[in-house]
This record gives C-alpha cells, sequence and structure tokens, in this order.
C-alpha cells in the first residue's frame, strides 16, 4: 500500500497540496474499503461454492436455479438475511448481544490487512506480518464467549465455552508449526517468507525438509480448528448444541458470523499458500502497467497463481468437511494436545537440528547441487 | 506409545481413503441422482409412471351410449349423469357427466365397468392434478354444445339406421 | 508531529474510557469485557512507540489468553450478578490524603522524566533485537522465566489430577 500512496503523490499532483500524512491516510481508508468490497462478496461466494462442491460429492445437485448455474444464490441468501426480523431475545444481554458479532467479524477482518495479494498488493507488509495474524484472529475468541454469554441460553453459553476453548487450544500447535518456517526464513514478513521460495514446487517451503512437510499439516489442522470447521464444529454443530453460540442470533447479526466464518477459511488457506506453498512465484511476469489502471510493478501473474492457490486450499477445506464426522469434544482436545503440540514440538527442534546441519538448503538444493 | 504411532497412522490412513471417495464422487464419474422436478426431468414425469398406472379419469363422450353403469359401481359414488331419452333416436343422450376427482379413489371400478370398446372412461397417468379450489376438482364433461352435437349424433343415427332397414 | 500526536491521544482516550468502565461499571461482565478495548488500546500505543513485537504478543497474551482466562472467571462465577459490593469502612478524609499524597508522586515522576520522543523516533523491526536480547544479554531471567512458567504448568495439572484421583478410587493413570 505504501508503494501505491508513493505512487500516487508522485504521479497525481493535486494530493501534494496536503501533508502526505493525510494522504496516506486517505489511502489507506480506500484501501479498507477495497479489501471489504473483495472480502464480503467473496465470502458470500464462497457459501454457494460450498453448497454446490457439498451437492456434487453427496451424488446431488447443489442450489442451480438463482440465476445461471445458481451463482446468485448468495446474493438471494444475503438479501434474505438483510431482511429479516431482528430478534434479541427479552432476557439476553442488549448491548453485549448486539456487540458480539461485530467484534467476530472484526477480528477476522483484521487479518485482511496483513495478506499479500501479489509482489506489491499488499495492505501492509508488515515486519510482523504472520505474527499480527495471529494476534488479531485471537480477537475473534472473545467475540464468540460473548455471544454465547449475551444470549443467555444455556446452550449457547456452552457451545460458546467449548469453541473458546477449542480456539485457545489449538493456536499452540499453529503458531508452534509456523514457527518452523520462521526458523528457515528468519523473518515474520510475509512478502520475506515468499521471496524465499521459488516458482517451481521444489522450492517451497513444503518440500523444503520433512519437518516443514509435517508441519504443513500440523498447521492446516490446527488451522481448520481454528475456523470452527468440520471435523472440529461441536461448538455450532445443529445437532449438537442447536447451532451453539449463534442460535439466537437472527437476520443480519447472524449473517456477520457466518461471512467471518468464510473469511476465516480464506485467510488459513491464503496463509498456508504464503509459508508452505511458495505464494505468488511465478516463472514469468505479467505487468499490468500496460492498460494504465495500475503501476507496472503490480504482477497479474502472481495475482492470479496466488488466488488459484489459495482456492485450491479452500476447496480441500471444504473437501474434508464433507468427508469427516465431527469430532466429540474430548477427542478435539486430545488431538490438539496429546498429538498436535508433540508433533509440531518434534518438527521445531526437528527444523533447528536441520539447520544447524545443512543451513537453509532445501532437499532440492541438497540433491541437485 | 507403539498405540501413539499406531493411532496416528490410522488416522491418516483412514482420512485418506475418505477423502478419496469423496474426491471420486466430485468427478464426472459419479453423475448426480438428482431428479430436477418438474421442469428440467430427462423425460417428462408422467412416461416414467407404468403403462397402467391408475392416474386421473378422461372421459370420452362421443363413444359413451349413457349406460351409466360407471355411476353405479363407483363406490364412493363420485360420477353425476344425467341422461335423457331422445324421440326418435334408441338409447339415451347424455346431458351432464361430472367426475368429482376430489372424491375419487382411483381404484378403477369405473373403468371395468365400461362396456364400450374402446372405452369411454379410462385412466391416464396424469398426476399433477391440484387445483387452488376444490370447486375446480369436479370435471365437468358435457356442456350445453356438447348435449346438442350428441343429440344430433343420435338422431343422425338412427336416421342411417331407418335407411338401412328401408332398403332391406 | 502533530498526526503521531491526534492519533497517540485518541488511543488514550480508548484506554482510558474503557478503563474507566471497567472500574465503573455496575456489571461485572461488562468490566470483563471492556478490558478488550483497554488491551487494545495499549497495543495501539506499543505500536506508535515503534515496538511491533510488543504490541503483536499483547494482543495475542493478553486478549487470546489473559482476558480469556478473566472472562471464563467472571462467567463461572456462580450468581456474579447478584454480588453486593458494599464496603461497611467508608472514611474519606484518610481515603483522600492517601490519593494526594499518591497523585504527588505519580505526577512529580512524569514531569521529571525526559521522555526521550522528541522528534527522534525511527520505525524499526524490532524482533530481531528482542531476541538477541533475550538470548544473550538477558538470558538468566529468560530461563528463570521459564521454569517459572514450567512450575505453574505443572502445578496446575497437580491440582486437577489430584481432584480426579480423590474421586476415583484406584482410576487409571
Amino acid at each position: 500500500m505504501r508503494y501505491f500512496a508513493d505512487w500516487i503523490i508522485e504521479n497525481l499532483e493535486f494530493t501534494r497540496a496536503i501533508p502526505s500524512e493525510y494522504v496516506y491516510l486517505i489511502i489507506m481508508v480506500v484501501g479498507g474499503l477495497l479489501l471489504l468490497l473483495f472480502v464480503v462478496p467473496m465470502a458470500g461466494a464462497l457459501t454457494f461454492v460450498e453448497r454446490r462442491v457439498a451437492g456434487k460429492m453427496q451424488s446431488r445437485i447443489g442450489p442451480n436455479r438463482v440465476g445461471p448455474q445458481g451463482i446468485f444464490q448468495f446474493v438471494a441468501d444475503g438479501v434474505k438475511l438483510i431482511l429479516k426480523e431482528d430478534i434479541i431475545p427479552t432476557a439476553a444481554d442488549r448491548r453485549l448481544f448486539k456487540l458480539a458479532p461485530y467484534i467476530v467479524f472484526v477480528g477476522s477482518f483484521l487479518t485482511f490487512a496483513a495478506l499479500p495479494f501479489s509482489q506489491k498488493l499488499i495492505a501492509a507488509d508488515l515486519n510482523i506480518g504472520i505474527l499480527y495474524i495471529f494476534a488479531v484472529s485471537s480477537m475473534v475468541v472473545v467475540g464468540i464467549i460473548m455471544s454465547g454469554w449475551a444470549s443467555n441460553n444455556n446452550l449457547s453459553l456452552l457451545g460458546g465455552m467449548r469453541s473458546a476453548a477449542q480456539i485457545i487450544s489449538y493456536e499452540v500447535p499453529q503458531i508452534l508449526s509456523v514457527l518452523a518456517v520462521i526458523l528457515l526464513t528468519g523473518t515474520l514478513g510475509m512478502q520475506g517468507t515468499i521471496k524465499a521460495q521459488g516458482w517451481a514446487p521444489q522450492h517451497w517451503f513444503l518440500f523444503h525438509n520433512p519437518f516443514a512437510f509435517i508441519a504443513f499439516f500440523v498447521f492446516f489442522i490446527s488451522a481448520v480448528a481454528e475456523c470452527n470447521r468440520i471435523p472440529f464444529d461441536i461448538p455450532e454443530a445443529e445437532s449438537e448444541l442447536v447451532s451453539g453460540y449463534n442460535t439466537e442470533y437472527s437476520g443480519f447479526r447472524f449473517g456477520l458470523f457466518f461471512l467471518a466464518e468464510f473469511a476465516n477459511v480464506y485467510v488459513i488457506s491464503a496463509v498456508a499458500v504464503t509459508l508452505f506453498l511458495g505464494g505468488w512465484n511465478t516463472p514469468f511476469y505479467l505487468p499490468t502497467g500496460i492498460w494504465g489502471l495500475l503501476p507496472s510493478a503490480v504482477n497479474l501473474a502472481g495475482l492470479i497463481t496466488f488466488l488459484i492457490k489459495t482456492f485450491v486450499l479452500v476447496f480441500v477445506c471444504m473437501w474434508l468437511r464433507w468427508t469427516l464426522p465431527r469430532l466429540r469434544v474430548d477427542q478435539l482436545m486430545t488431538v490438539g494436545w496429546k498429538y498436535m503440540v508433540p508433533i509440531a514440538f518434534f518438527n521445531l527442534v526437528g527444523t533447528a537440528v536441520w539447520m544447524l546441519v545443512w543451513g537453509d538448503k532445501s532437499i532440492a538444493a541438497l540433491l541437485g547441487g | 506409545m507403539r498405540r501413539y504411532f499406531l493411532n496416528i497412522w490410522e488416522a491418516i490412513s483412514t482420512i485418506a481413503k475418505g477423502m478419496g471417495v469423496t474426491l471420486v464422487h466430485f468427478t464426472p464419474a459419479r453423475k448426480s441422482i438428482t431428479i430436477q422436478y418438474p421442469d428440467r426431468t430427462p423425460v417428462p414425469v408422467v412416461e416414467t409412471l407404468p403403462e397402467r398406472s391408475r392416474g386421473m379419469l378422461t372421459f370420452d363422450p362421443d363413444v359413451c351410449d349413457a349406460c351409466s353403469m360407471c355411476a353405479m359401481t363407483c363406490p364412493i359414488d363420485c360420477i353425476s349423469i344425467d341422461r335423457e331419452r331422445v324421440e326418435g333416436a334408441k338409447g339415451f343422450v347424455l346431458k351432464r357427466f361430472d367426475i368429482d376427482m376430489a372424491k375419487c379413489m382411483y381404484c378403477g371400478l369405473c373403468t371395468e365397468a365400461c362396456p364400450v370398446k374402446p372405452k369411454g372412461l379410462e385412466h391416464t397417468r396424469e398426476f399433477e392434478g391440484a387445483t387452488d379450489r376444490m370447486e375446480d376438482l369436479i370435471l365437468e364433461f358435457i356442456d350445453e354444445k356438447k348435449h346438442r352435437e350428441l343429440v344430433e349424433k343420435a338422431l343422425k343415427k338412427a336416421e342411417k339406421l331407418k335407411a338401412a332397414q328401408n332398403e332391406e | 508531529m502533530q498526526s503521531f500526536n491526534i492519533v497517540v491521544y485518541v488511543f488514550a482516550a480508548i484506554i482510558v474510557a474503557s478503563a474507566a468502565l471497567v472500574a465503573f461499571s455496575r456489571n461485572l461482565v461488562y468490566s470483563a469485557f471492556a478490558l478488550l478495548f483497554t488491551f487494545f488500546g495499549v497495543a495501539g500505543i506499543y505500536v506508535m512507540l515503534s515496538a511491533d513485537f510488543l504490541a503483536a504478543v499483547q494482543l495475542l497474551i493478553y486478549v487470546g489468553g489473559i482476558l480469556v482466562l478473566i472472562i471464563f472467571a467472571v462467567m463461572l462465577t456462580h450468581r456474579i450478578s447478584d454480588v453486593e459490593i458494599s464496603n461497611q469502612s467508608l472514611r474519606p478524609a484518610q481515603g483522600a490524603l492517601i490519593l494526594i499524597g499518591i497523585m504527588a508522586v505519580l505526577l512529580g515522576v512524569i514531569f521529571k522524566t525526559q521522555w526521550s520522543l522528541e522528534g527522534q523516533l525511527e520505525y524499526q523491526a524490532t524482533t530481531a533485537l528482542i531476541g538477541d536480547l533475550l538470548l544473550k544479554k538477558y538470558l538468566l531471567p529468560f530461563e528463570i522465566v521459564s521454569v517459572l512458567l514450567l512450575a505453574a504448568l505443572m502445578g496446575a495439572a497437580v491440582i486437577v489430577r489430584k481432584e480426579v484421583r480423590g474421586e476415583q478410587s484406584g482410576g487409571k493413570s
């Protein structure tokens, strides 16, 4: 974003009248709005894609009536949710009830600020990129507990507590497995991590060393648990807790929870692509400056590669959802603490030993010479 | 300890098998078994029913000789027949033939009782007969115009018969 | 540094307002949830002071760990909204004296300190520096803290296990 801000200040004369800080501020706000414009339709479209994929995997057709092949289904759903009556239970805590969906959505949406899309397309290339993403997504826990409590419904409270316990339990293996990759790059920044990988699969961190390979799976499983997706969706399962912490929510408040969940799925896929699957690296370069729309340093090929890889991982998330049954809450905790955490520690130590012996050379570099 | 690693291996292998099955379902190798009723079915739905299915009733007034066997056979009395004798013609002519499909139980006794060949009263395979009002379910087959047609036909038939007899 | 001041004041206002909510709210659950905004404000101040790693860790640990712990404790306390907090001893004179004394000390410290931020703020990545310091200069305190955390973890496990052991006689280990 700073790159765009500098480019705009350079090329548009009138922006020099105001001090550059305010130009940055305005550009940041515009960037935030653009991100919102990207996230909300994408999360909505993902709900539609999920239903079609679910249908195909279950030998049936998903929604296919609204629009050609049903692609406007999510628009119809969104409009329906907005037009529904906003019911707040009488005994519920009004202020917390109203505040909770916003905290969950904000916690989910703030992570988009550090997600890379292409070489120069990143809202904020923080040098604590990954840490920022994990730090901000811990706000979701508080929002979920708040919604569970404010509903004044003992099943919702139970769902909220279970969800909070699940999320904070799985944050540990998630961050530990990411540490293995951070050791390899030496930087927490997102663009730096992508630059340390190449475009060919053997140069990705996934195939860098066997510990990073295992770390990918540990990260992916922990991240799926973070999102409350099946197989870890005890807190919001319909047959378990009557939809847990979002039971009492109707209309657009429920829509916000839903959007936050799908935005989260995109975020974890994007983070996994950045850390393990090579990000936006491409063998060739497709500049967009030729159309005069964007500065020529924006690489369209990188953008498309990143989006394709992310949506492949999102598809894997959905694939997992429609394959596996749900884990019981004690099984969930067992998997988290007794399996994921030791394996993540093992990865960390293994990666450190690898770096001691071979530096940061990947298997491909060692074999290829 | 061994159990621990066995658990991990079991988890990985069973998840992989399960995901393989779902992936096979995702490819075109498995077609979806949904029938998109009512407008996108591969064949019209009525044609998927067997030939002799007892659907809604249909009536051909031109072959009917107003014997009213069907009305007498119906266990629910859903067929209402008004018939009259026309001077100069043999037999009856139908004035009113109503079937109340709301009462009909699709037993088929009326169709078996009909003596003419080809059958005047027959079951079709049609089953989508839901209407907005109960009154619409009473099928009325004879109106004024049809009644006059039938009367003329009967008279013509009687004349032809008389002409054929006179020739002998 | 005008915009810098504005942003710092905004964050300070957030901190003070939500801390006031924490301290003065009648409803304990509201107090617990208002801490969220206080912690966010503090993280914002850290960012303005170029302590990026500290801000992220503040969010991760305080919001993700400590706040969740406090909220669990508040929510799982039986009938917490019925607790009448009333102190019988109300001595305004002595209270005011102590208050003035503490305020004098605090204000004296605030005005005497050299706040060395006049235009000298450079934004640099602090993660590597912190890691360096933790493992070179402050290694001993770092190791002692980790031993302390280990002791706390073991203590929690022991406390929980003892209860279960007491209920089942000869249960499985």
